[in-house]
Order: C-alpha cells, then structure tokens, then sequence
C-alpha cells in the first residue's frame, strides 16, 4: 500500500497473543496500538482513530460484543473479531452487528492479514474509485455492470449479477446468509436459504473452473459466502 | 381421642402395600365413625338449619295448596346439599330438621308438630327415610372424591419427588428432596439421615435435629430388624418416631417424624398414623431405589463439574496457547531470514503442524463431552452436500496430504437439510480415519449420490479393512481393534461421534469392507425431506 502506514488497534487481553499480532502487523507495514482491555481499546479506538481494529470478543471488562455495539455508534470503522468459540451462531451475531469478519483461534496471521487488507480496501474504497474488482481469473466491472473470465465477458442472469455483485464489494470478506437473501430478494425470500443455495451453484458453474471444488466463491459453512480475493489464500491457510 | 376425619383419608393413600393400608383404613372408618358425631363442627351445622329456614321461608311464601304439593321435594335439597358439602352428619340433622318443619309448618293442623291424617305420618316417615338415604349416598361420593383428591395429590407428590430425584447432583439435594416428600406426605415436620457408605449417617438437611434423635437414630441402623422407636425430646416433651429405610442389600437411612407433644392419647393416635405412613413411605423409598439414586447423583455431580471445567476452562485455558504458539510460528514463517533458511523453516512447519494436531484431538474431546453432556441439538438448514464435503476436506488438508483425496458428485444432487457442522465434522472423522488405515499414497474416494430421496456420502479407502469380529464393536466408544493399538495413534473416539452427530439429524452411518486389508466404505446416510430442492430450482431465476 502506497499511503502511509495504516494504523491498527488490537484489543486483546493475552499479552502474548498481542505480542505476535503487534509483529506480524509491523512486518507488513502496519503500525500497531494494544489496549489489553475494553476501556482502553474504546479510548484509544476514540483518540487514536485507527484505521483497522481487531477485537477479541473474551475481555475481562466486557463482552466484545458490546465493545463491537459502542464502536458502531460512533464509527465505520472496519472489525475483526477474534474468537475462541466457533459456534456458527456467534459469528452471524457479530457479523450482523456490524464486524467485517472473524478469526477463530487459533489461526495463523496469513489469514488474519488476508481478512485485515480485504477490510482496509473496502473501508478506502470510495477513495481509491477504482469500479473494477478482481479476484483471481474473475473480474467485475461494478459500473458497467460487465464479468469477464480470464479477459472472456461471461453472461449472467439478473440474480446471479446480484449476488456476485454483493460478494464483489466485499471482496475477500465473508457475507452472511442473511444480507445476500435480503439484497437479492428485497426481503421476501429471507427464509429460503435453499434458493440461495441453488442461486450459487448456478453461479459457480458459470465462474469456477471446477464447481464441485470451488476456489473464487466459497462457502463459510453455517454463516455465509466469500469471494476469495486472492488463490494464495486458500493455500496461505 | 380419635382424629376428625381427614386422617382417615390420609391413611388411605396409594401405595404398594395396598391391602394391609386398605385394613387400616377400613378399621379407623369403623371406629373413629360413631365419636366423629361429637366432634363435628357446629358451623355445617348452624349452616345446614339456615338451608332448611330459607327452604321453609320461600315455601310459606306461595300458596297453601302449591307448597304443600312441594314440600318433600323442596326439603331434599338443602339435604343434599349438607351431605355433599359437610358430611353424613350435618345432613342427618338437616333431614330431621326438615322433617320437623315440613309436620310444623305444611301438614295439618299447622303450626302444630301433631299429624292429623296417618297417611301424613307415612308421608312423613317416607321423606325421612328418602333425606337420610340419600344424603348417605351424596356424603358417600363426597369422601370417595375427597379420596381421588388426596390420591392425585399424593401422586403429584411422587411423581414431583421422583422428578427432583432425576434433577439431584449431591446427597444432600436429595436428601433434602426425601425431606420435602416426607413433610409433604406426613403433613408433619420430618427428616431424613442419609447412610453414608462408612456406616455413619449424614446429618439431615432441614433444620436442627435434638441431640437424643440423632444418637437414637444411629441407634436405629445398628439395632437391625426393629421397625419403628419412639424418641422423647425431653426440653421441648416433642415425641420423635424412627424408622430404618433400607433395601435389600443396604442400609439407606432413618426417617424420623416429630409429631409433636401432648397427652398420651392423642400421641398414641398420631404414632399409629405416621407408623403406617412412615410403613408406606419407606417402602416408596425403596421401591424408587434411593440407593441407587443416591450414587447416581455423586456421579453426576462429578461429571459435570469435569464437563463444565472442560468446556469453560480447560477448552479456554488450552486453546489460548494454542493459538499464540500457532500465531507465533506463522508470523517467524513470513520473516525472509526464515523462508531462506530451509532448516529453520521445517521446524517452524513442524510446529504449526503439531499445534494444528492438538488443536483438532482438542476439538475431539470438545466433541466428546458435548456428545456425553446429551447437548447434540442440529440446527438444521439446506446445505449443498458439495460444500460439507469440501469443507471437510479442507478442514483436514493437513492430516490428508499423504493421500490422493478424489471427489465424485453426481450431477444434480439435491440439498440437504442438516446441520452442515454437525455432518462436516462426522465427514472429516470418517476422511481422518480412512487416511489412519490406508498406506500413504493411497486414494481416498469421497462419492456423493442420490438414491431415491436420500442422500449417500461414501468415503472409502485402500487400507487395512475391517475383519468380521471387529464389525459389530464399530460405533462403541473408545473402541480400537487390536490389530492397530500398537502402530496407529488414536483415541477411539472419532467413529463414534460421527456416528453420534449424523443420528442427531436423522441419518445414519454404516462401514462396509470385503475383508481385512480390502479396504473399507464408510458411509452417511442422509434422508430426504418433503420439500424437494428440485422443485425450487425453477424458482430463483427468471
């Protein structure tokens, strides 16, 4: 990245944890900030603006769950959080109340960084201005509404464009069940996960060199989609 | 002396000994009747007279000639009444009453108790015998509700004990259930000295107990064959009664009853009484196997305290170095003067690879305890099989390196209605176990079909089969053939939780092999369900 370092915060309690977080983000570039509590994180997160904040959701003064509700009355800030638990539900609870995505522990910092630069790019996006989003072989042209693979234009359906189109602006991040349902049936389908599924599969066949083995549009099973930014990803984990 | 009714009823509660309870029912019936007269309350009484003036008034106020005509009918029913609300007896004083009034008030010469016209005499007499036998007949099916009323109750009270018998962890909860049940049933302050394995007895739960009690009821377990002694409490001349609980191969406790003081024979009644219940609650103990209960609730104390110190702690207190030594290692991984020495790089490699093992035999007996904890509840929504299979495949990529992992999916394969965690983790057992018993190298076919309306997930292997004997132990937990204890790592606890989690959303598991060193299929199988994906796969697109 060209502009200066981007700042991030970590609230974690485990001083070793933050210990490797702080060296694996200074080694990209980043410059780090650490608030071992909630108080802390939320001062810093107020004075400090950061640019990035990776929250862990186990902290001895309060739930991150309610740090995550105190930073979104005031902030767009991208989230991630960290979490040891990795029940389904708590990951769409926190996704719906405004994190960008999650990590569960343990993970290694290729994927945390993979997640971390997805968020940066979609927090900066309306200033870089750039329309076109690529992902592997994939490219989608967001103004003109055109999607080429390997440089071939391919043709989608309306439905199809839409939730492409969703998952493209949130490149690299996970979407949940939920928002693709409502953004792609306006709300009258949300119960019908099904059509989701069969919506996708139509999708993968057009976009994946192999749909049974899915590499650009992958499923986060019991939460929701990714489109995957980068083929190193897959492998990086 | 003798009680008001309701003891009689009390002594006729249910049970197993009914015909003995029955005999003593029957005999304070026959005895405690003629005295009960005396006894009653003098309200039903003065309430039944006011039934027979207002009965009186209203018929004075109609015609001469109508309420003569209504007169042994009107009378019938403040009778009925008395005997279905108070009793035999304010219903026979309420007949003679009526019959009174009837001869004073209606038959000539009124206002007179004379009877001019024998025929009137008849009538008289007739009204009298119909008021009493009918009022019998109604005080009868008062006592027998009053009966089913009581016997409900005291089902409810067992059923209510049992249940909190289920929901004890420690003796003393279930002592103190014992407790509740025998003051409920004995209407009268009771407690219960559990027998500890030592001989000794643990102290009861509910309040303090005299000192004389105590040593009287570990007088009670030694002196066996005695059934029930009775205990003064000198300071308070309370009355205490003992009586040993036991079963047939051990000593479960001593009840002991305050029925409190007061002359000889009013305590000689209530002695009889509670003997006879205490009888029929001891047996109840039995019966429900307290001993029995008693060890059930030990251990289940100790396995949750384990599950909850596992799941809140240990899960917590593990994983969180875990995750530093795995962070830690991927960060040393992304420095250069890493990647370019290979040396330090293979044992960076070889940390995270071991960190990642531990992290999933972590994730197995999380699994493990959920399962045993009974806490397997799917959350059950469409899934593509593709994307189970494949994620159970990635989650594993590292244990199944060593081996040629191939997919097969049939073309137009419905979703499914599971929960997708649940059938990944069983999938990944299954694919972990395949490639523990196949020689690295070896191809491992994942195959995912639609027979019929259910959906096939097979997973076979090229390795060392299954022989006849070891078939039937499959599913059983921690178990591990003999052939492999030796020179394959493993808990034995895999098998058994896939097969655990694919039950919890209605399918099933099933291993098949041609015979030792053939190979082996393990397969999920998944049930339809009525909606069909197929007729929705018109829908979404337009």
């Amino acid at each position: 990245m060209n502009r200066p370092a981007n700042n991030v915060l970590l609230i974690e309690d485990e001083s070793k944890i933050r210990r490797f977080l702080r060296a694996g983000f200074e080694l990209q570039g980043y410059s780090v900030i650490e608030a071992e509590n909630a108080t802390d994180g939320l001062k810093a997160a107020t004075f400090s603006a950061p640019d990035l904040i990776i929250l862990d959701l186990n902290l001895p003064d309060l739930h991150g769950a309610e740090v995550l509700e105190r930073i979104r009355s005031w902030s767009n800030v991208p989230v991630i959080i960290l979490s040891i638990v990795s029940g389904e539900d708590e990951k769409v609870r926190m996704l719906q109340a405004g994190a960008d995505d999650y990590v569960v522990k343990p993970f290694g910092m290729a994927e945390l960084l993979a997640r971390s630069e997805a968020a940066l790019r979609r927090y900066f996006k309306s200033a870089t201005e750039n329309p076109v989003v690529v992902a592997g072989p994939l490219s989608v042209d967001l103004v003109t509404r055109t999607v080429s693979l390997n440089k071939h234009p391919i043709r989608l359906t309306r439905k199809e464009y839409r939730l492409l189109h969703i998952l493209a602006t949130h490149v690299g991040l996970v979407v949940t069940h939920d928002q693709l349902l409502k953004d792609i049936w306006s709300g009258n389908q949300r119960d019908n996960i099904q059509y989701l599924r069969i919506l996708v599969r139509k999708l993968r066949q057009k976009i994946e060199s192999d749909p049974n083995r899915p590499r650009l549009l992958v499923t986060e099973s019991g939460v929701g989609y990714r489109l995957q930014a980068r083929f190193e990803d897959i492998a990086a984990d | 002396m003798h009680s008001p009714l309701p003891i009689t009823s009390k002594l006729a509660k249910p049970g197993l000994s009914s015909g003995k309870r029955q005999g003593i029912a029957a005999a304070s019936n026959s005895t405690l009747a003629p005295k009960s007269f005396l006894q009653t309350d003098v309200v039903p009484l003065l309430l039944s007279l006011s039934g027979v003036s207002l009965v009186t008034a209203l018929l004075l106020l109609l015609e001469q000639t109508v309420a003569a005509s209504l007169v042994p009918i009107a009378y019938l029913i403040p009778v009925i009444i008395a005997a279905t609300r108070w009793g035999i007896w304010p219903a026979t004083f309420a007949s003679i009453a009526s019959m009174a009034a009837a001869d004073f008030f209606f038959f000539p010469p009124i206002f007179s108790f004379q009877v001019e016209d024998p025929q009137e005499v008849i009538d008289l007499l007739l009204f009298l015998v119909v008021a009493l036998v009918s009022s019998n007949l109604a005080s009868r099916l008062r006592q027998e509700t009053e009966t089913l009323r009581q016997r409900e109750r005291d089902i409810h009270n067992l059923y209510d004990f049992s249940r909190r018998l289920a929901a004890c962890f420690t003796v003393s909860e279930l002592v103190s259930a014992i407790e509740n049940y025998l003051s409920q049933t004995l209407g009268q302050p009771a407690v219960f000295f559990a027998a500890k394995t030592d001989g000794q007895l643990e102290p009861p739960r509910s309040g303090p107990v005299p000192k004389v009690v105590k040593e009287h009821a570990s007088l009670a377990i030694t002196a066996a064959g005695q059934s029930v002694r009775s205990v003064i409490d000198v300071p308070t001349q309370d009355v205490w009664l003992l009586r040993m609980v036991s079963s047939e191969t051990a000593i479960l406790g001593v009840v002991a009853v305050n029925i409190g003081a007061g002359p000889a024979e009013t305590l000689e009644n209530g002695t009889h009484r509670v003997e006879a219940i205490v009888e029929e609650v001891s047996l109840t103990l039995q019966r429900i196997d307290i001993e029995k209960a008693m060890e059930d609730a030990r251990l289940r104390l100790q396995a949750q305290l384990l599950r909850d110190a596992f799941h809140g702690t240990l899960s917590h207190e593990l994983r969180t170095p875990l995750a530093t030594i795995r962070g830690s290692a991927s960060v040393l991984d992304s420095i250069p003067l890493i990647q370019q020495d290979s040396r330090a790089r293979s044992l960076v490699e070889a940390i995270s690879d071991e960190v990642a093992e531990l992290d999933r035999f972590i994730q197995n007996l999380l699994n493990a305890t959920r399962v045993t904890a009974g806490g397997v509840t799917p959350h059950l929504e469409w899934a593509d099989p593709r994307d189970i299979v494949n994620a159970a495949i990635k989650a594993r990529s590292r244990r199944l390196a060593a081996h040629h992992i191939e997919t097969e999916f049939a073309d137009d394969l419905p979703l499914v209605h599971v929960d997708s965690g649940l059938i990944e983790e069983s999938c990944g057992q299954l694919l972990e176990n395949a490639a523990k018993y196949s020689p690295s190298g070896s191809t491992i076919l994942v195959s995912v079909k639609s027979r019929q309306d259910d959906t096939i997930l097979s997973i076979s292997d090229q390795g060392v089969g299954i022989t006849a004997d070891e078939r039937p132990q499959l599913g059983r937990r921690l178990f591990r053939s003999q052939r492999h204890q030796a020179t394959i790592p493993g808990s034995g606890l895999g098998f058994w939780i896939a097969s655990i989690f694919v039950g919890a959303n209605g399918g099933s598991i099933d291993i098949a092999s041609p015979g030792q060193g053939l190979g082996a299929t393990a397969t999920i199988t998944l049930p339809g369900s009525a909606a069909k994906p197929s007729e929705i796969t018109v829908v979404p697109n337009e």
